[in-house]
């Protein structure tokens, strides 16, 4: 039997999974060691060798795919411990990398004691060259490439490990980029040398430069990680096909991220929406909303027709990137939040967390604040002795005693309503964030499927889904790997864009058909793919109002465009207004900014749908009864609780169905499920639960 | 005052405001028609309960909110008995309490179960707002009558219905119609948004547990003020600022202060001399701004930001017909920059010196212009106000940090953003030639302010006219402790602005006056640095030598403004040098 594999490195934990031809799933995590991460990528593999059964050798030369998560770009981005990065520019705007458009971040307005972002080229190493090409593309200035060389001479001996390229309207014109790319790389032989043009073809200077100097800082770090993994590999007798996931939620090969490692900067927290997509399949689901419940944070993405919500720029580590990214939104909720009641004696869970040492209390290493699973430990969601299938040993006194002094005494309220409060309050934060995700973009979360991963993520998903509306929650039994599982089943993604600049009652369909396959063929020559092969190209438009400065995209209708094609975009584009934005100016002309395409190349056959419907159910037992406040009522509850329902039913779990009537627990080895009371889940062989939402009335 | 509220309920509903209040915000940016909403972001959003109080301001534009906290009550009391489920009111004047001309508000009255519970409100910087002179900055104005055009409370919307003819009526008035049409659609979608989640909330809550956490909201934020005004010694406490003579001919003003500590209670009373007839009169609703931002940049208290803030601090403007209370007929457009800036400074260095740990430096004051003119290509006009042009320094914070570059005017608090180039020239048919920290411009301390910046752009093919306003170009902004600059390097602190051709300097120009930049001609203005904290000859020789090295300050700024002697080619510190610099205390 062959594997696939996806490994998503974490700060805590790194994850491994890996999916059989036969949809079985093995999994295995180990802690994260950012010194060592080849040692850690092996010992992950070995152990899942070990799960498999087989001898090291014999499992690695199985696994014909090998999907990779990294964070190495972002820590060097976070850590500013990059490369030692030189940026020239045109001659005037050395210093737009530093203005940062000349805005605070908001959240920030009454602090003056927030800091300035600390830069990644310090303005010494930003250099000026003297040309101009202005709006339109023409050369106002020719490139003095006598100063040019000057520059490049002073660079050279200031010993540049990397050099980014930007100069004003090169997006419109970029002949003088080009020929400051061709003579730097000249000048500075070893240096990784990125021109704007190349990284992002887009309008926006600021934008662009930051985006292409971010290109430069990280990738000689990542080019030396990607180098050592490769090799590593190679030892073992790897010889399968690796793969980096990016932040757009795809794949690419080693080959293509060192062209652009800035495209892999958010790629953790990307996979989660992938793996919430491929569960949702199993159900007919294209529509799903995934979150992901961590130590320190709660993530939220969504996933509309089959494609991940994607936003076009962000900034990261207060760094601005303007490339296609998976739109994840975080909210500062996890397991080791810490709740505390401020001086004015308001409840506040998060941001600060416990992290993992000391950890919660419950964990007895020595923390002494309330944590949300400190909460849970007393509010009986979670286990009071041991977590992860009983290897990880808790104790529900020390979390309790926390709570009663930090929050319940202080607030003069029962140690059971203060633990519910932090679990209200928690998973109110955790509702916001879900409608940031899906309501502030347009989206109506009533008609997704939410899908919920991490070790309490599946504790909170009846009570999210409730308050929004939805009907239906799927929770993967190996819901703690959410994102390793995303790798295993991610795909090949290319993302292009083209500036075009027309209105669109302007549009001619020839000027737009040979845009659209000018970046599919970029597409399918980035991915790889032969006449034969089947890729899906997914296209859409950045449209605005004319006089509008910011846009939004829409889809572009599928085929070769044509009038009535070109008005069903307008209708489109109307519409997604009014849903973003309340109204729509039908009466307006919109005009189109940009054109991109996104090429997708499936790296696995698509799975079957779950078959475990036409199985007869069998009826289990609880295990346990445990005391449980319920979130409405909070009456404390006896419930039923499901453990190690795997080892249980043994070699039946994997291939038949049961149901559970709530209130009840679940209890999987890396998370923890919560049925309140007139909600059911059912089991699917596939290997996931489904819980249904009861609405009154 | 309502007990039954716990604290989780609390924390859940303040998030919800605060939620609203951002997708407004939201809204207005990303749906804006004008530069000066979609890219400079001069717009506020907040929420004000039942009886017109503010219970969420939001983070938006400091010089818009004290006027908020006045103008929604003024609304409210003009149109009282006749306010209706499904109205939208909108004003702009000053002697309803309106900030300044340019910026139009709207009003909706909420109701919930038939009864009024919130008004959700919205006000934005329209690009103009008709008068003589493009962009509503009239310098030669004498009297309100001549700046723009003046709306006093009215039903923008009756019971849901579009009083097109009044819309139309108001739009007519302002020059750049398509933007001022987009960006009040912009507007309304922000208030339409605000209205359904508020909605949303009293469905989910019901509105007695609503009320009562607002009424807890606002107790809150006033037990954060009442507890930091308690740190401060009781007494009586005087303050007085310059605002400068930006070209009014009538000198230098000099604003006072008298501020009044009793236990946790403040009373400020303000002084000032008889309104001018140029621009620069303060209305009362924007002093209250200058009052209010000046308290917030000295207090750095926690959220929640709301009206409950200012419970314990009593105002009075001084006699009506005051530079500081003006009355009709006073001009006043300039009123929400330099005037609201100096009142802030004026509050803010008052209570600085009674309590100096960790004060704030003044930040620059707003010093900009705005440009006009047909574009070459197809004769359309256009008309922008160069956002870059009023951005500069922030003031270090006493014992804690320097100042960020490039991130004021005070007015703003960094809430604004400057366009981005290509943005700006796909907007206007100019070029930014540069735009770029200005080296020097930052006050000189142990701390020391951020840089401003310089702007300057050069029209294509094309005459351009500039309408140069603000202020600044006399003294940079206030510093605290021992922090001074050197005589000699005076003229980088300033705000200033030039005439070029040929790349070469024609003349220095005034601001607050009306100019023409001719095709291949250049106009460059540079704002002032942030003001610094402590004695500059005490800052480490290390992170003047890194200001140096990374072009915020020059060899003979390090040397004459902080005492540190750099090798002039390797920037090594010269030891000698430098202490014998620092021992001569006669700089």
């Amino acid at each position: 039997m062959n594997y696939r594999i996806g490994i998503d490195a974490g700060g805590t934990f790194t994850d491994f999974v890996a999916l059989a031809e036969d949809h079985s799933l093995l999994v295995f995590k180990t802690p994260s060691d950012r010194d060592n991460p080849v040692s850690v990528l092996l010992d992950g593999l070995a152990g899942l060798a070990r799960k498999a059964g087989l001898e090291f050798p014999d499992f690695i030369r199985r696994c014909t795919v090998l999907v990779h998560g990294s964070t190495v770009a972002l820590n060097t981005l976070i850590q500013r411990n990059g490369a030692r990065t030189g940026l020239l520019v045109t001659a005037g705007h050395e210093d737009s990398l530093e203005l940062r458009l000349g805005h605070k971040e908001d959240g920030h307005r009454w602090d003056f004691r927030y800091p300035p972002a600390e830069m990644i080229v310090p303005a010494h190493r930003r250099l000026g060259v003297r040309e101009r090409i202005i709006a339109g593309g023409k050369v106002h200035i020719p490139l003095d490439e006598a100063q040019l060389d000057e520059q490049l001479d002073k660079l050279a001996q200031a010993e540049m490990e990397a050099l980014a390229i930007s100069c004003v309207w090169s997006v419109a014109n970029d002949v003088h980029e080009r020929k400051i790319l061709e003579k730097a790389r000249s000048r500075l032989p070893g240096c990784y040398v990125t021109a704007s043009v190349d990284v992002l073809p887009r309008i926006g200077e600021y934008t662009r430069t930051s985006t292409t100097a971010a290109n430069a800082y990280v990738g000689p770090v990542l080019d030396r990680y990607l180098s050592t993994i490769e090799s590593a590999l190679a030892e073992q007798g790897f010889n399968g096909r690796l793969y980096i996931m990016q932040s757009n939620g795809g794949v690419a090969t080693p080959e293509v991220v060192r062209q652009r490692p800035v495209a892999v900067l958010n790629s953790g927290p990307a996979a989660g929406p992938v793996a919430a997509l491929w569960y949702g399949r199993q159900l007919g689901f294209e529509n799903v909303i995934s979150i992901d419940m961590g130590g320190t944070s709660f993530d939220v993405s969504l996933v509309r027709n089959g494609l991940p919500d994607v936003i076009d720029q962000a900034d990261i580590a207060r760094i601005r990137v303007g490339l296609p990214m998976v739109n994840v939104t975080s909210i500062g909720a996890g397991g080791g939040s810490i709740a505390r009641l401020d001086e004015l004696k308001i409840l506040q869970v998060g941001p600060d967390s416990a992290e993992a040492d000391p950890g919660p209390a419950c964990y007895m290493r020595g923390g002494t604040r309330p944590t949300v699973t400190d909460a849970l430990v007393t509010a009986g969601y979670f286990p009071d002795t041991a977590l992860l299938g009983g290897r990880m040993k808790i104790d529900k006194n020390p979390a309790r005693q926390v709570i009663q002094d930090n929050i319940a005494d202080p607030a003069g309220i029962d140690v059971y309503r203060a633990a519910h409060g932090i679990i209200e309050v928690t998973a109110k934060n955790m509702v916001d964030g879900i409608r940031i995700a899906s309501i502030e973009r347009g989206y109506d979360p009533r008609d997704y499927l939410l899908v919920a991963g991490g070790g309490a993520g599946p504790a909170f998903a009846a009570m999210l889904a409730k308050e929004l509306g939805i009907q239906k929650v799927l929770i993967p039994s190996t819901a703690g790997a959410l994102c390793a599982m995303g790798e295993a089943t991610a795909n090949l993604r290319y993302d292009a864009i083209r500036a075009c600049p027309v209105r669109l009652g302007d549009l001619s369909t020839d000027v737009a058909n040979n845009l659209l396959d000018q970046m599919e063929e970029e597409g399918r020559s980035a991915l790889g793919v032969g006449a034969g092969d089947h890729a899906r190209v997914e296209r859409s438009a950045e449209m605005k109002y004319i006089d509008q400065i910011h846009y939004c995209d829409v889809q572009v209708p599928p085929g070769t465009m044509d009038t009535d094609k070109l008005a069903r975009l307008r209708e489109n584009f109307h519409r997604r207004h009014e849903e973003l934005y309340t109204y729509s100016e039908p009466d307006n002309e919109p005009e189109i900014v940009s054109l991109r395409t996104s090429t997708v190349v499936d790296t696995h056959a698509p799975t079957d749908a779950g078959s475990g419907a036409t199985i007869p159910e069998i009826s289990i037992k609880p295990q346990g009864i445990r005391q449980v406040i319920m979130p409405d009522s909070q009456e404390i509850r006896a419930t039923p609780v499901y453990r190690n329902i795997g080892r249980e039913t043994e070699d039946r779990f994997k291939s038949v169905p049961f149901s559970i009537q709530g209130p009840a627990i679940i209890e999987e080895e890396t998370t923890t499920i919560f049925i309140p009371a007139g909600d059911s889940i059912r089991y699917d062989p596939v290997g996931f639960y489904l819980l249904e939402v009861r609405y009154e009335g | 005052m309502p007990t039954g509220i716990d604290p989780i309920t609390l924390s859940v509903v303040q998030g919800a405001l605060q939620a609203t209040q951002r997708a407004m915000t939201t809204t207005m940016e990303k749906t804006g028609r004008s530069s000066v909403y979609a890219i400079a972001r001069d717009y506020s959003n907040a929420l004000f309960d039942w009886d017109a109080r503010m219970i969420i301001q939001g983070e938006d534009i400091p010089t818009h909110l004290g006027s908020m906290v006045l103008a929604t009550k003024a609304v409210a009391r003009f149109f009282a008995g006749e306010i209706n489920p499904g109205d939208i009111y909108l004003h702009n004047d000053p002697t309803y309490d309106g900030s300044h001309l340019p910026d139009m508000c709207m009003y909706k009255p909420l109701f919930f179960e038939d009864e009024l519970v919130f008004w959700v409100v919205s006000k934005g910087h329209m690009v103009d707002v008709g008068g003589p002179v493009p962009g509503s900055y009239n310098p030669d104005a004498k009297e309100i009558f001549a700046e723009g055009l003046r709306v006093p409370p009215i039903r923008l919307v009756d019971r849901g219905e579009m009083r097109h003819d009044v819309l139309n009526m108001i739009l007519t008035n302002f020059r750049s119609r398509k933007f001022q049409s987009g960006d009040m659609n912009a507007q309304l979608g922000a208030i339409t948004l605000g209205e359904q989640r508020l909605t949303a909330l009293l469905e989910r809550y019901g509105k007695a547990v609503i009320k009562d956490c607002v009424e807890q909201l606002l107790d809150a934020a006033e037990a954060h003020m009442r507890a930091r005004i308690r740190t401060l010694p009781d007494g009586v406490y005087h303050s007085s600022v310059v605002a400068e003579d930006t070209g009014h001919g009538r000198g230098h003003q000099t604003l006072e202060a008298e501020i009044k500590v009793v236990e946790d209670e403040l009373e400020i009373r303000l002084s000032s001399p008889p309104q001018l007839d140029f621009f620069t009169n303060s209305y009362r609703s924007n002093t209250l701004s200058g009052v209010y931002a000046g308290l917030l940049m000295w207090a750095q208290v926690q959220p929640p930001f709301n009206e409950g803030l200012y419970r314990p601090v009593k105002v009075d403007f001084g006699p009506k017909g005051t530079i500081l209370n003006a009355e009709e007929p006073a001009p006043h457009v300039n009123c929400t920059g330099g005037p609201q800036e100096t009142i802030c400074d004026l509050v803010r260095t008052g209570l600085n010196r009674i309590d100096p740990t960790h004060a704030v430096a003044g930040w620059n004051h707003t010093w900009a212009f705005n440009i006009t003119g047909k574009r070459p290509d197809n004769g359309e006009p256009y008309l922008d106000l160069l956002i870059s042009s009023l951005i500069g320094g922030a003031g270090a914070v006493n014992n804690l940090a320097d100042g960020w570059h490039a991130i004021g005017a005070q007015a703003g608090l960094g809430g604004a953003q400057i366009g981005d180039t290509e943005l700006v020239e796909l907007l206007a048919p100019i070029i930014v030639t540069r735009l770029e920290l200005a080296m020097d411009s930052a006050m000189p301390g142990e701390w020391r302010g951020g840089c401003g910046l310089v702007t300057e752009i050069e029209p294509i093919d094309h005459e351009m006219t500039v309408i140069a306003w603000g202020e600044g170009a006399h003294h940079p902004p206030p510093s605290t402790g021992e922090a001074r600059n050197h005589p000699q390097m005076f003229d980088t602190k300033v705000a200033r602005g030039w005439h070029l051709r040929n790349g070469e300097i024609l003349h220095e120009v005034d601001h607050n006056q009306v100019l023409t930049i001719g095709s291949g001609e250049r106009y460059r203005s540079q704002t002032s640095g942030g003001g610094a904290a402590g004695d500059p000859f005490s800052r480490p020789p290390e992170e003047v030598q890194d200001d140096v090295l990374n072009r915020k300050v020059s060899l003979k700024g390090a040397e004459l403004e902080y005492g540190v002697k750099l090798h002039p080619e390797t920037l090594e510190i010269d030891v000698v040098g430098t202490t014998a610099l620092r021992r001569a205390k006669d700089r």
